[in-house]
C-alpha cells in the first residue's frame, strides 16, 4: 500500500512540475513597437498619451493634423497587446466602448482594421496623422518607431509586448 | 496507511473526473476557440507572405542591379508586385482594406441602432401588468470633412394610438482642435452626467430605468438644449480638464420640453460644465456644471408670474465596472419674478454595481438609492399642470449580457412618491440591445 500511496504522490508531484515548467519556459511575447508616419514630429509618448490616442481621447496632433489610429485585425498578437497594455480591455469590452462614443458623438467611427502588417505598415508611410502598433521585428524603413515612456522596442522596461 | 492509500488514488481519481467534466464543458467552447485558431493563423500566414513578397522585391532589386548588360531580369523571377497586387485582390472585401485605402472618405455613414422589449408588474392601484416595446433609437455618425460631422438621434415610442417619432439630437460640428469644439444644433443638455453618456441607448445603461432627476418627459433637470455648445480639453496635463459651455433656447412653456420651435422669451439660457478625467484612474469622471434660464410657463400661472432658473449639479462617476459607481446631485433654483419668493428643490441618486468575474463575466448586480425632494408650495414642480413627484426610491436588479450587444435586466423597485402616499413596489424585466 505504502509503494502505491508514493507512486500516486510521484505522479501527482510530475504532474505539477511539468506544467509549472511548461509557463516558465513558455516563449515570452515579442515586443510590439508604435510606429508614426516619418512627417510627424513625434519621437516620445508616455503610456497615459499613447492611451489617449488609441482611445480616442486626444483626436488631433496639432490643429492641421488628425490622428489615424490604424489596428491590425482580431485574432492578431499586436491587437492582443495593445487591447491589454493600452485599452486594458477584452475585445468585448473594446467594441462596446466605440460603439458608447459613438453615441456620444464623441467620435465618428472607430479605429480603422488591418488585416496584416504590411497593410498598417502601408497606412502608416502613406498618411500622415495615422499612427499604429506592429511587431518590432517587422519594422521597415518608411515609418517612424516612437518612445514609450522614453523607451524603444528591445530595451529594458518597454511596455509593450 | 492504508487510510492513505485508499483515499490518495481516490483524490486522484476525482481530479481525473472533475478534468473530464471541465473537458466536456469546454467543448461548447471548442468551436469558438478553433475557430479562433484558424483566424489567427490565416493572419499569421498573410504576414508570411508578405514578408516572402519583400524578400522576392530585395531578390530581384539586387538581381537587377548585377545584371551586367543592363537588361531587366524582370522576367526570369517571380513578379513580386503582382504577387502582392494578386493577394490584396483576393482578400479585398469592404471589410479588408489595403493599407492606403483606410484613410477616411466623405461624406461616410455610421448607423446604429437601439431598442428594447419590456415587462413590468406593479402594486400601484390601478396599473396593469405586461409588456411595452421600448424606444426604437437610430443614431447616425457622419464626418461630412476632416473638421465637420454631423451626429443625428431618432427615436420612435409606441403610445396608446400610434408611435411618436422625435429627433432626439441633431448636431452638426466644427472641430477646429482638441481644445476647441463647436456645434449648433439639439442636444442632451449637458447638466448631467447619465444625460450625456446613455442617452436613449438603454443597453449602454447598467439599470433598466434612467434616475428620477433625468428622466424622459421630466421635468426636474432639462433633458434637451437648442442652441450652440463650445467643448473641448483644457490643458491639464494628469488632470484632464475638459469643459462645455452652450448657450440655446432653454426650456419650453412646457418645462419638460425644450425650445425646438422657438424661445417662448427673449432671454437665452446658458449652460457650464467643467469635468475632470484623472489620467491615473482610468474611467473615472468627475465634474460639475451650472443652468441658467428664465421660465414662461404656459399655461400661465395666476398672476402670470416669470420665473427665473438656476440649477447647480454635481457629478461622480467610475465606470471600471469593478466596481461602477455613479451619483450625482443638483439644486433647482426658482425664483418668481412676481414676488420675488425663492424655492430650492433637490434631488441626488447614488448608484452600485459590480461585474462578477465568473461566468465570462456576463453578470452585473447593481443597486440604486434616489431621492428628490420638491417644497410643497413650489409653484412650477407642484402645480398641476408640472408636478414632479417628492421621491424615495431604492432599485435593485441584476444585468445579464447574453451577447456583446444585447443584455437581459430583472429589476425590483421600491418607490414612495409622496410621504403621504404608500410606497409602490414593482418587478420590471428588460431586454436591450444595439446592431
Amino acid at each position: 500500500m505504502a509503494r502505491t500511496t508514493t507512486f500516486w504522490f510521484r505522479f501527482a508531484v510530475a504532474g505539477i512540475a511539468l506544467l509549472c515548467a511548461g509557463q516558465l519556459l513558455a516563449e515570452p511575447g515579442q515586443d510590439v513597437a508604435v510606429i508614426v508616419n516619418p512627417k510627424n514630429n513625434v519621437d516620445n509618448l508616455s503610456m497615459a498619451e499613447l492611451a489617449k490616442i488609441f482611445r480616442g481621447e486626444r483626436q488631433y496632433w496639432r490643429a492641421n493634423l488628425p490622428v489615424l489610429v490604424l489596428l491590425r485585425t482580431p485574432g492578431s498578437d499586436e491587437r492582443e497587446v495593445v487591447l491589454r497594455n493600452i485599452f486594458r480591455m477584452t475585445e468585448s469590452q473594446y467594441k462596446q466602448y466605440w460603439i458608447s462614443r459613438i453615441m456620444r458623438a464623441e467620435a465618428t467611427s472607430p479605429p480603422a482594421e488591418l488585416y496584416s502588417s504590411g497593410m498598417t505598415k502601408e497606412g502608416v508611410s502613406s498618411i500622415p496623422g495615422s499612427i499604429a502598433c506592429i511587431n518590432a521585428s517587422d519594422v521597415k524603413p518608411g515609418v517612424k518607431v516612437v518612445r514609450i515612456n522614453g523607451r524603444l522596442p528591445g530595451e529594458t522596461g518597454y511596455p509593450l509586448h | 496507511m492504508v487510510f492513505l492509500s485508499v483515499i490518495i488514488p481516490r483524490h486522484i481519481s476525482f481530479l481525473l473526473v472533475l478534468l473530464l467534466a471541465t473537458v466536456t464543458a469546454g467543448a461548447q467552447t471548442t468551436a469558438q476557440t478553433e475557430q479562433s485558431e484558424t483566424v489567427k493563423a490565416l493572419l499569421t500566414r498573410i504576414d508570411k507572405l508578405e514578408q516572402r513578397v519583400a524578400e522576392l522585391e530585395a531578390g530581384k532589386n539586387a538581381a537587377s542591379t548585377l545584371q551586367p548588360n543592363g537588361q531587366s531580369q524582370g522576367s526570369q523571377i517571380p513578379k513580386a508586385e503582382l504577387v502582392e497586387d494578386s493577394l490584396a485582390a483576393q482578400i479585398h472585401d469592404d471589410h479588408l482594406q489595403n493599407g492606403r485605402g483606410v484613410e477616411p472618405h466623405f461624406p461616410s455613414m455610421q448607423l446604429h441602432g437601439f431598442g428594447d422589449v419590456d415587462f413590468s408588474a406593479t402594486d400601484e392601484h390601478g396599473s396593469n401588468s405586461g409588456f411595452t416595446l421600448g424606444q426604437f433609437v437610430l443614431h447616425v455618425a457622419s464626418p461630412l470633412s476632416k473638421r465637420v460631422a454631423y451626429f443625428g438621434e431618432l427615436s420612435f415610442t409606441a403610445g396608446p394610438t400610434s408611435y411618436t417619432a422625435d429627433v432626439e439630437r441633431s448636431i452638426i460640428r466644427y472641430t477646429y482642435n482638441d481644445y476647441f469644439k463647436l456645434s449648433f444644433g439639439r442636444y442632451h443638455t449637458p447638466i448631467n452626467y447619465w444625460n450625456t453618456a446613455f442617452h436613449h441607448g438603454l443597453w449602454l445603461q447598467t439599470t433598466i430605468s434612467r434616475p428620477e432627476m433625468i428622466r424622459f418627459g421630466g421635468r426636474f433637470l432639462p433633458v434637451h438644449f437648442l442652441g450652440m455648445l463650445a467643448e473641448g480639453n483644457i490643458p491639464s496635463g494628469p488632470l484632464g480638464l475638459g469643459y462645455e459651455v452652450g448657450l440655446g433656447n432653454g426650456r419650453a412653456g412646457t418645462i419638460s420640453r425644450a425650445g425646438d420651435a422657438g424661445d417662448i422669451n427673449s432671454n437665452r439660457a446658458w449652460v457650464a460644465r467643467i469635468s475632470s478625467r484623472p489620467t491615473a484612474w482610468r474611467d473615472f469622471q468627475i465634474g460639475g456644471a451650472v443652468y441658467r434660464d428664465k421660465i414662461t410657463p404656459v399655461p400661465a400661472l395666476t398672476g402670470s408670474p416669470t420665473f427665473g432658473e438656476w440649477i447647480s449639479s454635481a457629478q461622480i462617476a467610475w465606470t471600471h465596472e469593478t466596481p461602477e459607481l455613479i451619483s450625482e446631485f443638483a439644486n433647482v433654483h426658482h425664483r418668481d419674478d412676481l414676488t420675488g419668493t425663492i424655492y430650492n428643490s433637490q434631488a441626488y441618486y447614488v448608484q452600485l454595481a459590480y461585474r462578477l468575474p465568473w461566468e465570462q463575466r456576463k453578470w452585473k448586480p447593481y443597486y440604486r438609492f434616489e431621492y428628490t425632494h420638491v417644497p410643497a408650495a413650489e409653484p412650477l414642480f407642484s402645480s398641476t399642470n408640472f408636478e414632479v413627484t417628492d421621491l424615495v426610491g431604492s432599485t435593485a436588479g441584476v444585468r445579464f449580457d447574453i451577447t456583446d450587444f444585447a443584455a437581459f435586466k430583472w429589476e425590483y423597485r421600491h418607490t414612495k412618491h409622496k410621504p403621504t402616499d404608500p410606497p409602490v413596489n414593482g418587478v420590471f424585466v428588460q431586454t436591450s440591445f444595439t446592431f
